[in-house]
């Protein structure tokens, strides 16, 4: 008799659902081989609750009629406030990495084929929010660069006739820059709490792709998969507090550290750096309709993905495929850097190039490549 | 013999496990707690609200007879230097003739008898009493008079007649020298 075994039955006698969690912990069902990058998902939702703690503090203080004033104020005055403020703008770079790089080893290992697809929708759905989300705290700033953003932005939906004026109209609610910012905080909380929700459904449908029956060594969840949890939150904690304490604005428009004023333009007004893609692809296309047509086409080809792809699963894609999405990631990252140049005939010349490549390689390369594979 | 032996391994193994479980459990709370801690005091007040809080106030410029007005906690505190002639009427009032029994002492700070620091709010309905300034109507007793509904108060802020039930209001306040105090 150890310890342990004498101490258990006092609580699970009282509660007997603890008995049962820590039978199904430990139940060896799971397979020994899932990879450490398997831990992502969790650690995303686990930012995201960091996040939404900062950000519930943050809330405090904030005031969209002075968004760049009560920002200084936090910064300054709050206790802590630069400490709390970092979480949040860190966490944002750490959450955008993480579900880059979750979206990265869908596309690599093909987790986007049937029947994973409700799977890689809910990961792009979890992406697309997350941009929303992101674009609006950073709009929340008002530094100048969110300043001039939201400026052109909303003068652009104000000029939209029509269906698409009417839903511009509605989104920014007025040319005005502080009644805008006060509907954003909201929309920017409210979003962020619909993100739960997408995750939730992402879990559910990840769980229902597991192979029925117990392979064979099974382990149970406890010991063996929340040691390995914790090593990767481990890992996970020490390059976010790196990036806290050494590298606060990583990744920001420095720019944007300036009050936004109608009467200073900065030059450029590259995002930050997770929307750096996302923000030349819109660059691409012409007027307001032409930015949004664009952008909408460059998540459409994603959706897309399951059926461009044209493998079988007698035949899976190999090298060259992959090599396809290592370029791909190359090509994301090379339009980003493009877009962080400073405006010129060049930086223009450039996105345009690897904003057509990002669409020949899921217009033409995906399924010629898988096509020819599948023989 | 051998038995025995397995089970020295085992006991140890466990002592070993339990002390690596104790020492991850401990360092894991130690950072949950300093993680949490800049959370908790976010939420505290600042410096500057902390400094309104305990607001430091120059009395060395009030003239006898006179006196001022500032505003801490949200409240009006009157700040009023008393004459000779006040102190001396209400030192050594009765406490049981009064409607609410307080010594002169209980209203001043020892070695300050000539300051009285008070909320400058009537007892009975919400209203600002007068008294402050020498051509105030100050009622009977030379001290304070509420113009809303005529309770009347003493020099040191004992209620002496009216609807008023109740003395006025001391803050919180202490004496930092001769010509500062401060609340709170």
């Amino acid at each position: 008799m150890t310890r342990t075994e004498t101490a258990k039955p006092w609580a699970e006698s009282r509660l007997p659902f603890l008995g049962t969690w820590r039978r199904g912990l430990a139940a060896p069902v799971l397979s020994r081989d899932a990879p450490y990058l398997g831990t992502l998902p969790v650690l995303i939702t686990a930012t995201l609750v960091f996040m939404t703690l900062s950000g519930l503090v943050l809330w405090v203080y904030y005031q969209p009629w002075h968004a760049y004033g009560s920002i200084s104020f936090i910064e300054r005055d709050v206790n802590s406030g630069w400490l709390i403020h970092g979480f949040h703008a860190t966490g944002t770079t750490m959450i955008f990495g993480a579900v880059f790089l979750a979206l990265f080893r869908a596309l690599l290992l093909g987790e986007y084929r049937a029947p994973g697809e409700l799977v890689w929708f809910l990961s792009l759905g979890q992406l697309i929010l997350l941009m929303l989300v992101g674009y609006l705290g950073y709009l929340m700033t008002g530094g100048a660069v969110a300043f001039w953003s939201l400026a052109q932005g909303s003068g652009a939906a104000m000029a939209l006739t029509g269906f698409p004026g009417a839903i511009g109209a509605w989104i920014f609610g007025g040319a005005d820059g502080a009644a805008t910012l006060g509907r954003f905080a909201v929309f920017h909380v409210a979003l962020a709490l619909a993100l739960f929700g997408i995750l939730a459904l992402f879990f559910a449908a990840r769980r229902a792709l597991a192979v029925p029956g117990v392979p064979r060594n099974a382990v149970g969840f406890h010991p063996y998969y929340t040691a390995q949890y914790f090593a990767a939150f481990v890992i996970y904690a020490l390059i976010f507090a790196v990036l806290v304490f050494f590298l606060p604005q990583l990744g920001e428009n420095p720019l944007n550290q300036a009050a936004g004023s109608p009467l200073l333009l900065p030059v450029g007004l590259a995002p930050p750096w997770y929307l750096l893609a996302v923000g030349a692809i819109a660059h691409v296309g012409p007027g307001a309709l032409g930015a949004i047509v664009a952008v909408l086409a460059g998540f459409a080809v994603l959706f897309a993905l399951p059926w461009l792809d044209r493998s079988t699963p007698a035949a899976p894609t190999g090298g060259l495929y992959r090599l396809l999405i290592v370029v791909l990631a190359l090509d994301v990252v090379a339009l980003s850097l493009a877009a962080a140049a400073a405006p010129s005939t060049l930086a223009d010349v450039l996105t345009g190039l690897f904003t057509l490549y990002y669409f020949l390689h899921f217009l033409v390369l995906t399924p010629a490549v898988t096509a020819w594979r599948a023989g | 013999m051998a038995e025995s032996g397995v089970q020295t391994i085992a006991h140890d193994e466990a002592k070993r496990r339990d002390f690596l479980k104790i020492l991850a459990v401990a360092t894991g709370g130690l950072g949950v707690a300093a993680l949490a801690w800049p959370f908790i005091d976010a939420l505290n007040p600042d410096r500057a609200a902390q400094g309104v809080a305990y607001k430091i106030v120059d009395v060395g410029g009030i003239a006898e007879n006179t006196g001022i007005t500032v505003i801490w906690g949200g409240l009006p505190i009157f700040i009023r230097k008393l004459t000779a002639k006040q102190t001396a009427d209400n030192e050594f009032v009765v406490p049981d003739t009064l409607p609410d029994p307080a010594t002169f002492r209980d209203r001043v700070k020892p070695g300050y008898e000539s300051f009285a620091v008070l909320v400058g709010l009537n007892t009975g309905i919400p209203c600002e009493v007068l008294g402050n300034d020498p051509s105030d109507a100050r009622g009977p007793y030379d001290g304070w008079l509420c113009p809303c509904d005529g309770s009347v108060y003493d020099p040191v802020g004992r209620v002496r007649g009216g609807p008023a039930k109740k003395n006025l209001a001391i803050p919180r306040f202490t004496f930092l020298n001769d010509t500062q105090i401060q609340f709170g």
